[in-house]
């Protein structure tokens, strides 16, 4: 068994997001819209040492299975997460999330003046650009966007 | 088929140099033309406009341009002051307005809005400036305009000097000049500097230096190209008026540069050049003006014939 086992309980039916760089949890937790005001069981283990990064934050979401939408959200916040689906206390579904060509919807372009932050109703599509140095272009106003201001809509 | 047919202008950064030459050669055809088989091009074609910035120049230059090709044009000068205007966004108004013609033009202050208008509009749509992101049908005029003048682009020694950080001309020449082999040079205050985050996917294809003086160039340059400094584009008055006075081109300016450089401008000009310069050989945005009719035309051909004139 492996330490972090011991540090964050097994949950029957829901989703565990592991290996998230150190230190980006809550900002997984934002973007992913888990709290605690939806009355989803949530634990949160931040900075645990491993292995393979030097630290890492998980998240376990009871009754609460991750989409692709939310997939995408994370390979832009952290590359490296796992994502696994838990039924019945069985890892059902083991996903290594990845960048997608474009990402519709999910987040704002961080410049104001964009007709996708206007009141016409318009979706927000990002084109990843550079897979490995994380630039997306908003295919509106042409920006580059800056990955660490990026609001999620 | 001529590959403009149906086609939307929205950006510089999909026109490359083969697709540039074409129109050249499409303005040149046009200026050559007989008036009355100019006149065929767009027979019983409707140019329709939205200006939700107003802009007489740019859209009377479009007006001239479809009329010299016998077309017709309707739409709304001032969208933002009009009835259509109030509540109605903008999806909706280019819904309806380019059911009324066969080639819509806009002109919005929301970057991006081209691409978004292109995206609901039934008809081939025309950036003719959209916020502080492009203006590619001055791009045309402007290379045309150099190339005219100079006989080549390649080569040059090229100077654009003003606000560089919020001028949308700026933004699309830079993404057209990007097509050839040129020696560029960027002047402006430090705190007008292009934005990096418009320009970071050309860097690699157009190299060029950036400056606060002008005298460093000036003697060199082939082409000068002189934008606007809006004064509210700074903090404080007291900025404005410490740089204003040094992206001034006076007719002292002038004689620093060679004979035949050439000065142009996207117009309206303020008082960034002086009216003495009116009358001097490098002064050529009247020019540069009047060209843009020629390649407005031209592109206008290419968009409503398939196979194009
Ligand atoms: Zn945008």
């Amino acid at each position: 068994m492996e330490e972090t086992d011991l540090i964050v309980r097994r949950i029957k039916n829901g989703t565990v997001i592991d290996h998230i760089d150190g230190g980006k949890g809550l900002q997984v937790l934002d973007a992913l819209e888990i709290n605690a005001e939806k009355g989803d069981v949530i634990t949160i283990a931040l900075n645990v040492p491993s292995g393979k990064l030097k630290k890492k934050d998980i998240i376990k979401v009871e009754n609460k299975f991750l989409e692709q939408d939310d997939t995408n959200k994370l390979a832009v916040i952290s590359p490296s997460a796992t994502v696994n689906i838990i039924k019945n206390y069985q890892l059902v579904e083991k996903r290594h999330v990845s960048l997608p060509n474009e990402i519709e919807r999910i987040f704002r372009c961080s410049n104001p003046e964009c007709v996708t932050n206007s009141k016409e109703h318009i979706e927000s599509v990002m084109d990843v650009i550079d897979k490995d140095g994380l630039v997306l272009k908003c295919r509106y106003c042409s920006r580059m966007l800056d990955v660490n201001q990026l609001r999620y809509s | 088929m001529n590959e403009f047919y149906k086609k939307n202008i929205i950006s510089v950064r999909n026109l490359d140099k083969q697709k540039l030459e074409l129109i050249f050669d499409a303005t040149d055809k046009i200026i050559d033309m007989s008036q009355d088989k100019r006149r065929e091009i767009a027979r019983g074609k409707t140019l329709g406009y939205l200006f939700f910035e107003p802009s007489t120049r740019t859209r009377l230059s479009f007006e001239s341009a479809i009329a010299l090709l016998g077309g017709t044009s309707l739409g709304i000068a001032d969208a933002t002051s009009s009835s259509i205007h109030k509540g109605e966004t903008l999806g909706d108004t280019v819904k309806v307005i380019s059911s009324y013609c066969d080639v819509l033009v806009l002109r919005h202050s929301l970057d991006g809005s081209s691409r978004f208008a292109a995206e609901i509009s039934n008809k081939p749509v025309i950036n003719a400036g959209s916020g502080t992101e492009e203006h590619p049908t001055q791009t045309i005029q402007d290379l045309y305009t150099i190339k005219k003048e100079k006989k080549k682009i390649d080569g040059l020694k090229i100077g654009i000097a003003g606000d560089l950080k919020y001028g949308r001309t700026v933004y699309s020449l830079l993404y057209g000049l990007r097509n050839y082999d040129v020696d560029l040079h960027l002047i402006s205050p430090e705190s007008l500097r292009i934005r990096s985050d418009s320009t970071y996917d050309i860097k690699k294809e157009l190299s060029y230096t950036e400056s606060s003086n002008i005298d460093e160039y000036i003697e060199d340059l082939d082409v000068l190209y002189v934008t606007r400094i809006q004064k509210e584009r700074f903090p404080d008055e007291e900025e404005y008026a410490k740089v204003k006075g040094s992206y001034v081109i006076g007719s002292d300016m002038v004689k620093k540069m060679k004979d035949d450089a050439i000065i142009l401008h996207p117009l309206p000009r303020i008082d960034e050049i002086s009216a003495d310069v009116d009358n001097t050989k490098q002064a050529k945005y009247f020019e540069q003006a009047e060209y843009g009719k020629y390649t407005r035309a031209a592109l206008l051909g290419l968009i409503l014939n398939e196979n194009g004139f």
